[in-house]
């Protein structure tokens, strides 16, 4: 009866779905963001069939669409009613293709990673919190190492010394998010710790509660908002990764259409053919400004304290803003009471 | 620690360039990223002659490679190139005003007597030859510096002589106190060589890195890289690791024993490592000491097209036809070793498509030969490629692959993992694929790319990207190291690991002949008897392009090898 009572003075505000759609939806920027997303994942989704609609794909050849130097004949990057994005130099291969497949890996990877490293911090970052002790050291440090080391070198290294037969975007998934998890990590183990000596906690564990029931009915409803405001902010770093080690040459292989390697190679055409930098560009721009907005808008969204919006609430209602709060804190010591 | 960074940078070279005779053909496997010793030098003076059009000042020279060697005995540098303003050789090249480089005496006084069997070869030493200290050089320095090539510590260099000299093949160098008495200093100025078989081009051997002179009291294994003791018209003044090397004036060379060399400017600075790219923008820019600069890499691509629409386009100089950039096939690979295969494949190969790759017209001309044009004795002859157009001619190539009952596996395509290479499979890859040949890149670091290829059993790939260019002006250098058997998986370069004792026994008669109108005939046979296996694809035969600032003087590409000569550039006031 009383574990009935304590999960539904846990269950945490914040996430019941209305409330959150509602301030979501007043977060104009937000919302945006959150369109352009669902846009680029369907675009991901279907790009093969865009592609086939628009007549192009991404690997033929066209070297009539380029001058006897191999950059794009005609002005604006050889932009036509055939190649609305133009070409790619020295291949003449469809820039609006490239673009559109492009977005695949861009967004495997970032949700990929992301998924990965979420997984890992959290279930790192919860033994850590909730074990304490030995358990503890050994993760706390291994977050202090995987933080010290220079990432994008190791994942360089990784990369060069990965086998062959281990699909490239796999690996990126892996590299990525194994180094990625280390935040989520530090943040839930902190977020454990304190939720440990919690008294709805310490009510469960008195109760006779075994460690998984407690992690899973009690932890992690209380992390879910964190974790997911976490991911979301993480994507467009994933993200950026991709495209940083694909621009260094160690991503995607070749002739797989990735943004990050259609950069590297824009920025050497980039007085000839500027156009060739400004597609794959904005791309990669706008899908990552789109992710941080729409994570920002979520994270307000599910934590009212630190947006413009709740302050604005608070100040007009301010009972509720900060009895909301105390919720989590006071009610489990009702429980033990 | 002058000493660790030393050996630190020869162990780079070294494992990059495990093998003797490769210097051309590793830096064209790189177009985009040649080696030291291949390609930086600096030129100024005319064509003709090698006196400077101007005297003093400082010229730059802008290099993507990290170190430059000096030590005769592991460069594998032209005779034209870096090592040329630091070391002179037995012989030189001189470039003619029609743009022929021919062999002309360098410290020796001619380009050397033969016996009349061939095989006995004898040089005299100029009189009032010094080293950068002053003191003479003699027959003996040169003998040591031959020697010291065969020395395991300082592999690498270009090993022409190795096969060559009696008694080489079990000599290892004279730091443990052993000689080579095929070469043999009868006085202060007399040099004879024994040679296992006669070998007429023995001239060119020793313009190259091995035949300088090396005191041997001045001799460090590890430091001589760094700091050699020059012949030539610099010496090695100041080194900043990976950033700079400075060169000034030997004031105990004499430009009166010299034909070949100018000795324009008063200084030489080789600015290390410097991005192909951004070398190539600064040059465009031709600001400061720009104008006194030239670029020692490949213009890439992009920056090709940038310059020809641009005002820098006078400052473009682009060589003629060199080296043969082709497809190796690796003919010991399951399915490779049927012919039909591989004709296949040469077929569906789309050669356009490779070339704009590299940067379209100017990058270079279509190649269906394996000798390259400029070489004596290279004859045009019905090719398999000769009349196919260059996308290619998939629809024949399907038929092929049909008749030789092709199991339609994925094939390796091993090549190194930098962008240029990458946009040379591709290219590849798309026009195979017309054909229904699937491929599949394998991008690998270079020396793993260097070890797969030329070491092993070759089980790693099925095809791989060469690029050579002989490092002396005849059709051997063309033939021999690609295509001999004994070239096969030891560090040689037979990358298509082609095998054919018939071939074999054609390429040791036209060594063994001496007059170069016969063996060139045998050479063109054997040509034609290789291209007809198709144990490799030609692509192209490359131009290369370099830039040089406006105030850069005599800066010139000739017909062979293609890479400026630096010996005669120098700077205007």
């Amino acid at each position: 009866m009383s574990l009935e009572r304590s999960d539904e003075l846990v269950d945490p505000p914040t996430l019941r779905a209305d409330g959150v759609w509602r301030r979501l939806r007043r977060d104009r920027f937000a919302v945006a963001g959150g369109i352009v997303v669902v846009l680029y994942i369907l675009v991901a989704l279907t790009a093969p069939l865009i592609t086939r609609a628009a007549g192009v794909d991404p690997y033929t050849y066209d070297l009539a669409s380029l001058d006897g130097r191999g950059a794009p004949a005609g002005g604006w990057g050889g932009i036509s009613s055939d190649h609305w994005f133009g070409v790619q130099p020295l291949t003449g291969r469809d820039l609006f293709a490239i673009v559109l497949v492009g977005s695949r890996a861009s967004l495997v990877v970032g949700l990929g990673a992301t998924a990965l490293s979420v997984a890992l911090g959290t279930v790192l970052g919860l033994l850590a919190g909730w074990f304490g002790g030995a358990v503890d050291w050994v993760i706390a440090r291994g977050i202090d190492v995987l933080i010290g080391l220079p990432a994008l070198i190791f994942m360089i290294a990784v990369g060069a010394v990965a086998p062959a037969w281990l699909p490239r975007l796999l690996l990126l998934v892996l590299i990525i998010g194994f180094f990625g998890w280390t935040t989520i990590a530090r943040v839930v183990r902190g977020q454990v710790m304190s939720l440990r000596s919690s008294g709805f906690v310490r009510a469960s564990q008195a109760l006779g509660a075994g460690h998984a029931q407690i992690i899973f009915r009690h932890l992690l409803p209380n992390l879910a908002a964190t974790i997911v405001v976490f991911a979301t902010i993480a994507i467009p770093g994933a993200i950026g990764a991709e495209a940083a080690l694909s621009f260094l040459g160690v991503g995607v292989p070749a002739p797989t259409p990735s943004w990050g390697r259609s950069i590297g190679d824009a920025v050497t055409w980039f007085s000839v053919d500027p156009m060739y930098l400004v597609f794959p560009g904005a791309a990669l721009f706008v899908l990552t400004l789109a992710f941080n907005a729409f994570g920002d808008g979520l994270r307000d969204a599910l934590d009212p304290r630190t947006s413009r919006h709740s302050r604005r609430d608070r100040a007009r209602r301010s009972p509720r803003g900060s009895g909301r709060t105390r919720t989590r804190d006071q009610s489990p010591r009702g429980a033990v009471a | 620690m002058a000493l660790h960074h030393t050996s630190l940078t020869r162990r780079a070279l070294v494992l990059s360039i495990p093998l003797a005779g490769l210097a051309t053909a590793l830096v064209g496997c790189n177009a985009n990223n040649p080696k030291p010793g291949a390609t930086s030098s600096s030129a100024a003076g005319s064509a003709t002659s090698a006196a400077p059009a101007s005297k003093g000042g400082t010229l730059r020279i802008l290099t993507s490679s990290s170190a430059v060697n000096w030590d005769p005995a592991i460069s594998q540098s032209l005779a034209i190139t870096s090592l040329g303003l630091v070391q002179r050789r037995l012989t030189a090249w001189k470039v003619g005003s029609d743009g022929v480089t021919k062999v002309v005496p360098d410290l020796a006084t001619d380009t050397g007597q033969v016996s009349a069997d061939g095989k006995t070869w004898t040089f005299t030493l100029k009189d009032g030859l010094a080293f950068e200290d002053g003191n003479p050089i003699t027959a003996a320095d040169v003998k040591y510096s031959v020697e010291r090539s065969f020395a395991p510590q300082l592999s690498g260099g270009l090993g022409y002589h190795k096969a060559l000299l009696v008694g080489a093949s079990d000599y290892s160098g004279p730091y443990d106190g052993k000689q080579l008495a095929s070469v043999e200093a009868k006085d202060d100025k007399t040099l004879v060589f024994h040679l296992n078989s006669a070998y007429g081009d023995w001239p060119w051997i020793v313009s190259m890195p091995a035949f300088s002179a090396v005191p041997k009291a001045k001799d460090n294994v590890k430091t001589y890289t760094t700091t050699p003791v020059a012949t030539g018209p610099y010496r090695v003044s100041k080194t900043v690791e990976g950033t700079s090397i400075t060169l000034e004036r030997n004031e105990h060379w004499d430009p009166k024993t010299d034909e070949a060399r100018g000795g324009g400017p008063d200084s030489i600075i080789f600015q290390l490592g410097q991005d192909a790219t951004v070398a190539a923008q600064r040059l465009i820019a031709d600001s400061g000491d720009d104008q006194f600069a030239f670029g020692a890499s490949f213009v890439p691509a992009a920056q090709l097209a940038q310059v020809q629409t641009s005002a820098a386009k006078d400052r473009l100089v682009t060589s003629g036809p060199g080296a043969l950039a082709y497809l190796a096939i690796n003919t010991q690979a399951k399915g490779l070793d049927d012919v039909k295969v591989r004709k296949a494949i040469s077929l569906a190969v789309d050669r356009n498509a490779y070339r704009v790759a590299v940067g379209g017209e100017i990058a270079g001309e279509f190649a269906d030969t394996l000798i390259t044009p400029g070489i004596p004795g290279r004859k045009q002859y019905a090719s398999l490629l000769k009349d196919v157009a260059p996308a290619g001619d998939p629809e024949q190539a399907k038929k092929l692959l049909a008749e030789a009952k092709w199991s339609g596996r994925t094939l390796k395509f091993a090549i190194a993992d930098d962008a240029v290479s990458s946009a040379k499979a591709e290219a590849i890859q798309q026009g195979l694929k017309r054909a229904g040949l699937t491929v599949t890149i394998v991008p690998l670091a270079d020396d793993v790319l260097t070890e797969a290829t030329t070491q092993g059993d070759g089980s790693k790939y099925d095809l791989t990207l060469g690029s050579w260019q002989p490092d002396f002006p005849s059709a051997n250098g063309n033939i021999q190291p690609l295509f001999a058997s004994d070239q096969i998986g030891k560090g040689g370069y037979n990358i298509s690991r082609y095998s054919n004792p018939k071939a074999d026994e054609l390429i040791k008669k036209a060594t063994e002949t001496t007059d170069p109108k016969e063996s060139g005939a045998l050479w063109a046979q054997a040509d034609e008897l290789i291209n007809a296996d198709a144990p490799v694809v030609p692509l192209i035969y490359t131009k290369n392009s370099f830039l040089h600032g406006s105030k850069v003087v005599g800066f010139a590409i000739p017909a062979f090898p293609a890479y400026p000569n630096y010996l005669t550039v120098s700077v205007a006031k």
